[in-house]
Formats: C-alpha cells, structure tokens, sequence
C-alpha cells in the first residue's frame, strides 16, 4: 500500500469509525457491554444474569430510556460470551472497550475471568461493574474502574461464620472449587469464623470433576459435623446426591446457587431437607422490593427469580443511575458518577466504599422437609418455611 | 481401614470405567494398530445416546443401554468403512483422523443437545446398597459388576469362539490370518463393533452417577490410555488390570495426599513401572503367550 494510499485508508477509517460513534448518539441508543458465559460449564449460571441484564433494560426502555444531557436514549447490550475463559474475557473486553467503544461493562461470572478484564477496564477507562463474580480479590487491586454490586466471599463467608458458630456444627469441613471463587470462599469462612473453631478437612476439585468420592471418605474419616459447599448448582448437586448416598451423617452447608427451586428440580426435598445456605437474594423474602421484582420476574420468565438475576438487574439499573447522574456517555464521568452513587437496588442499598464494593445484606436459608425454605438469618428478618 | 475400603470400592467402580475405555481401544490397537483417540468421544456418544433413550422413548434403563450399544455399532461402521478403512496401510494418518474424530463428536454433540450438562436419572439405581457401615448407590455397584461381566465375556470370546480366535489370530499376524483363510476386513469391523459396543456399555453406566456432558470422556480416554500403558501395549489383561489400577491407587492415594494431587499420583507410578518395566507390566510376555 502506497503512502497516499494508506493515509487515505486510515482517514476513510478514522470517519467511519467516529460515524458509527456519531450515529450511536444521533439515533439515541446506549449500548452497554456485558461479559458472561452462555456456553461451557457456566452456561446456567449466565442465563440468570442475562435474565437479570434482560429485564432491566426493558424496564428502563419501558421508561423511556435513560436521560442523557437532555435527550433520552433506549438502552442496548452488546453482549459477549466468554464461556468463563479468561482468554475469551480478554479479548472480548479488548472488542467491547476500543471497537463497540461502549461506556460501561458489566457482568462476568467467574472469579477468574475477571483479573484478565479489569486492567483492560482500566487502560481504555470504562467502568467495569460485575454482578456475580465472588473473589475477595477482585475489587482489591487498586483498580478505580472496577465495582462489584454483589457481596464477595468473606462477605458472605462472615454472614456464615456467624451463623456456625451459633450451633454446635464443629468440626467443619469443606468441599470447594480449586479457583479463586472456592479457595477464597475457604479462606473467607476460616478468618471469618471464632478463633480456634475446629475444621476437620479442607477439599478442593477442578471444574469440570465429577466424583467426590474421596472428599466425602475423607470427611467421613474426619469425624466433621457438617460440610460447606462452595460451588455452584451442578457440582452442588453432584456433590450432595454421592454424600447422600454415601450415607454421611452431616450437616449441610451451601452457597447461594443451592437456595432455589431450580436446584430442588435437581434433587429432591428428602435430599436437601435441613441444609443451610446463605443467599443475597431469597425470593420469597416478606420485603416488599423483593416481592415485587420476583413477581415481575416470574410474569417474564415464568421461572422463580435468581439471585444472580436480582443482581445484574441492579447492577444495569445502577449503571444507568450513573450515566444518568453523569449527563455523559463518557467513562471517566461515569466512573465518577459510580463511585458517589446511592442506589436503592431490589437486593438492598448498593453504595460503593474506596475499593468499588457494594455491601448488601446477606441472608441465610434453611430448606424445610416439604421442598419450601425458610430465612434464619439476619435474626431481624428471620420467616418461616416458604418465606426463603 | 474403613476409609481405605470405601475409597477401594470407589477406585474400583472408577477403574471399571476405565477398563471399559481401555479395552475399547486395545482391540482396535490389537488389529489395526491404531490408537483411536475418538473413543472417548464416543464413549461420551454413548452417554447421550442412552439418556436421550432413557429421557425420551422407554424410560427403561435396560433398553436405553442397549439401543446406545446398538447405535453406537452402527456409528462405528460407518466409521470404519467411511475414515478407516480409506486410509489402510497409512498409521499416521488413521491416528490423525481418529483426533479430528473428536472434534467432529464433540461439536455435533453440542450443537444437538446443547453445552450444558444432562440429568441422567435412574431412580432404580439411585437407591443404596449398605455393606457394614458404609453405603453406596446402586449405580457403583453396578459399574463394577457389568465391568467384571464384561470382561469375562472378552475374555470368553476371544478364547472359547473361533471368531475370537479369528479375531486374535489377525492381531498376531495379519498375513499369516489371511493365508489360512481368515477375513481380516471382516475382523476389523468385528472389532470395531466390540470396541463401540464397550464405549456404549461405559458412558451409559456412568452418566446417571454423574451427569451425561460433552467432556464426559476426556478423562476416561486419558486415565484408560494410562491403563493401557500400565498394563502393557497390547495385552488386554494388561489393559483390564491396567485400567483397575489407576482407579484404584488414584482413589486410595486420596487417603494420604491431597485430592488435587491423585492424577500426579498416577503418572508417577506409571512413569517408576515403565523405568522398571518399559513393556509395561503385561507387555511382551502375554504377547508371546498368545503367540
């Protein structure tokens, strides 16, 4: 290519990409990015977040869109599918931030998409606002375009722990992903439960492993009183089911993925009849901003809300609050406009500290024999079986 | 001991699995030399066949496996005849064919039936078994003793029937097959039909222990491929102890070390037995037994 000819090229590209820039405001849409799975081992989990995504942007779209230095402009998600690779995270940011040129990211899954994302976040300054992924670690790099609406492990970890150590399930034992998401959730419930509370065996497995035969003899040869789950649906109820049928004499302690009725489908009521699990979002909770979002949520996807749902739909709904708040389409003022927000979100109050973090209240459930669960945790807003 | 019998018994259940692989591939390896990567695949294959059977037509375990045994031998026909059976007499190329295989499997796979995994729920098999203290599910049980039937059935055949007999015969010595009067087109097919109708048997028993999913058969292909090793290229006692023994030293090593180490566990031994013994622990001599 000639000199002239490349110079030609280049500005042929330079004005068509700010046309596509110029038409994005001109036609009055915002387009968001969001990252998450809807392929792989994840693939279930990121439905729920869509559905969170979904319904949010309709709501705001029913709205009238959001207001925008004076013109208000219909919300759009590009959306990407990182199959909870952090390859395919990466390059699917590296797309969203300098092709689609979008003003916001939200979303991701896995705990250990999200370090290959979030210095891509900051080098082409877009806020990056996950909804699901658990790390404590995540919001902990000094990276200011980096927020999370959802509570991280220690904070569900310390939720917990309180719980525990009010019965008498001691030793404990844990059974856990080898990710961050799993080691950090150990990590997580050991710092945050009484000092010297006896744990008996520590287990991790792979994504992807099947059998957890020899996690549930070791647990057996460990005399624990109860195990703690850190894992979603699937290897939940895998693991559940061989400890059951193994016969293990033990209390039964999960994460959030375990409190819904997607997860009984899975099992049944005899198999999960006394577990515990904490959880961010019980849909059935006597508290009327979470009743009415599992009632809008049902209306739409004929299905119990999720949890993941209820925070990707605030996550969006906090985003536009920001974009609102910032009369811009502009990272950086959104970045700002985040970091002051105060969002009454259908999962709680969603204010972010210094390092990005929301801090919403956590719950813990209790499955009762007939399929239903119950709240046992916080004391103040504890209900009886159908109310989890 | 407790612990060591139940992880014993877990080791044998995942080690039946194992030899189900193992010796899939070792009777196509014993007359095509061909180390047919895509068995895990179609052990997987096998897996989604018979849910779907299960799921959707009989609700019949029985019939579910045995329509995935019948569909799989047809698929392997058609393999043999339309991948394999073209690129006779070039090794290189039958193996390479054999790792696109996978692919191909897999991909089809997804897009049929989707990425995520299936329930595969037998509640027969779901009930448990108690053996003193300790408990399992119907299903392990049944792996093992399917397994242990199966072999001996192998075994059986290839000793007590002249197809057998045809069939090690082609595997000693092709040439020497044919000029006593042996089809030695017809024994490839025949051993690619019991190979396939192994894959089946296995990821039909396994898939309502777990779940039925497109990975399904990685692991087994590589833990049957280190029995396959263990035991000796070739022999299919070798291949049956093989596949028994990284169930269960992978299982009781648990016992000692941490979970996540089982699999380092297992490539050590192989690697201490073939320092030892390179032709692996059955290789050369039953080789020469059957000959």
């Amino acid at each position: 290519m000639s000199k002239l000819h490349r110079r030609t090229f280049v500005a042929t590209l330079a004005a068509g990409l700010a046309g596509a820039g110029g038409a994005r405001a001109q036609g009055g849409t915002a387009t968001l990015g969001i990252l998450t799975a809807l392929s792989g081992p994840l693939a279930a989990p990121g439905r729920f977040q869509m559905n969170g995504f979904n319904l949010a942007r309709d709501e705001l779209n029913e709205a009238g869109g959001i207001e925008v230095g004076g013109r208000r402009l219909r919300v759009e998600l590009k959306v990407y599918d990182t199959r909870g690779n952090p390859a395919e995270g990466a390059s699917s940011m590296q797309r969203l931030t300098t092709v689609d040129r979008v003003p916001v990211v939200l979303g991701e899954l896995s705990s250990g998409v999200v370090p290959a994302v979030a210095p891509i976040a900051e080098e082409n300054e877009v806020p990056f606002i996950m909804t699901v992924p658990t790390g404590p670690g995540l919001t902990k790099q000094r990276n200011r375009w980096v927020f999370r609406v959802n509570a991280h492990n220690d904070m569900l970890g310390k939720a917990l722990a309180d719980f525990v150590a009010q019965r008498d399930w001691k030793p404990i034992a844990f059974i856990a992903w080898n990710n961050d998401a799993g080691r950090g959730g150990v990590r997580g419930m050991q710092e945050a439960l009484p000092q010297g509370f006896p744990i008996a065996y520590t287990g991790y497995f792979n994504v992807g492993e099947v059998d957890f035969s020899a996690h549930i003899t070791n647990i057996r040869n460990s005399g624990a009183k109860a195990v703690m789950l850190f894992m979603d649906e699937e290897p939940g109820s895998l693991a559940i089911s061989q400890i059951r049928a193994a016969g293990l004499p033990v209390q039964l302690i999960g994460t959030l993925a375990m409190g819904s009725d997607r997860f009984l489908a899975r099992l049944d009521a005899q198999r999960l009849n006394g577990m515990v699990q904490y959880n961010a979002f019980p849909p059935n909770a006597p508290i009327p901003r979470i009743q009415a979002f599992s009632q809008r949520y049902r209306a739409r996807f004929n299905e119990e809300a999720h949890g993941f749902a209820a925070q990707s739909y605030d996550g969006l709904m906090v985003a536009a609050a920001a974009i609102r708040a910032a009369g811009s389409l502009q990272g950086s003022r959104i970045r700002d406009a985040l970091a002051r927000i105060e969002h009454q979100g259908v999962t709680g109050l969603i204010k972010f500290d210094a390092e990005g973090q929301a801090h919403p209240p956590v719950y813990v459930t209790e499955w009762c024999a007939d399929g239903k669960r119950s709240i046992l945790y916080p004391a103040e807003l504890a209900a009886g079986c159908g109310a989890g | 001991m407790l612990a060591f019998a139940e992880q014993a018994v877990n080791g044998l259940m995942m080690g039946s699995i194992y030899v189900f692989v193992a010796l899939g591939m070792m009777l196509i390896y014993g007359v095509m030399h061909v180390l047919n990567f895509a068995h895990g695949a179609l052990f997987m294959l096998g897996g989604y066949v018979a849910q779907t059977i299960f799921m959707r037509v009989f609700d019949n375990y029985l019939l579910a496996v045995a329509g995935a045994v019948l569909f799989l031998i047809l698929i392997g026909a058609l393999l043999e005849r339309g991948v394999f059976a073209p690129l006779r007499g070039n090794l290189r190329n039958q193996v390479i064919a054999s790792l696109g295989l996978v692919l191909v499997i897999q991909n089809t796979v997804v897009a049929v039936f989707g990425p995520n995994a299936l329930q595969f729920p037998v509640q027969a098999t779901r009930a448990t078994v108690q053996l003193g203290p300790l408990s399992f599910a119907v299903q392990h049980l049944l792996i093992i003793a399917v397994g242990a039937a199966c072999v001996a059935a192998l075994f059986a055949f290839l000793h007590l029937t002249k197809l057998g007999t045809a069939l090690r015969a082609v595997s000693q010595n092709p040439r020497g097959a044919l000029v006593v009067g042996i089809d030695v087109e017809a024994t490839h097919k025949l051993a690619f039909a019991l190979s396939m109708a192994l894959a089946a048997i296995g990821g039909a028993l396994l898939g309502p222990l777990f779940l039925v999913f497109p990975q399904m058969g990685d692991l087994p292909l590589v833990k049957g491929l280190a029995g396959i090793v263990l035991g000796g290229m070739g022999s299919i006692p070798g291949a049956v102890l093989g596949g028994l023994a990284i169930g269960v030293i992978e299982a009781t090593s648990t016992l000692v070390l941490p979970t996540d180490w089982k699999d380092v566990v297992v490539f050590c031994t192989i690697v201490v037995v073939l320092l030892l013994r390179p032709q692996g622990l059955f290789g050369l001599r039953t080789r020469d037994d059957h000959g």
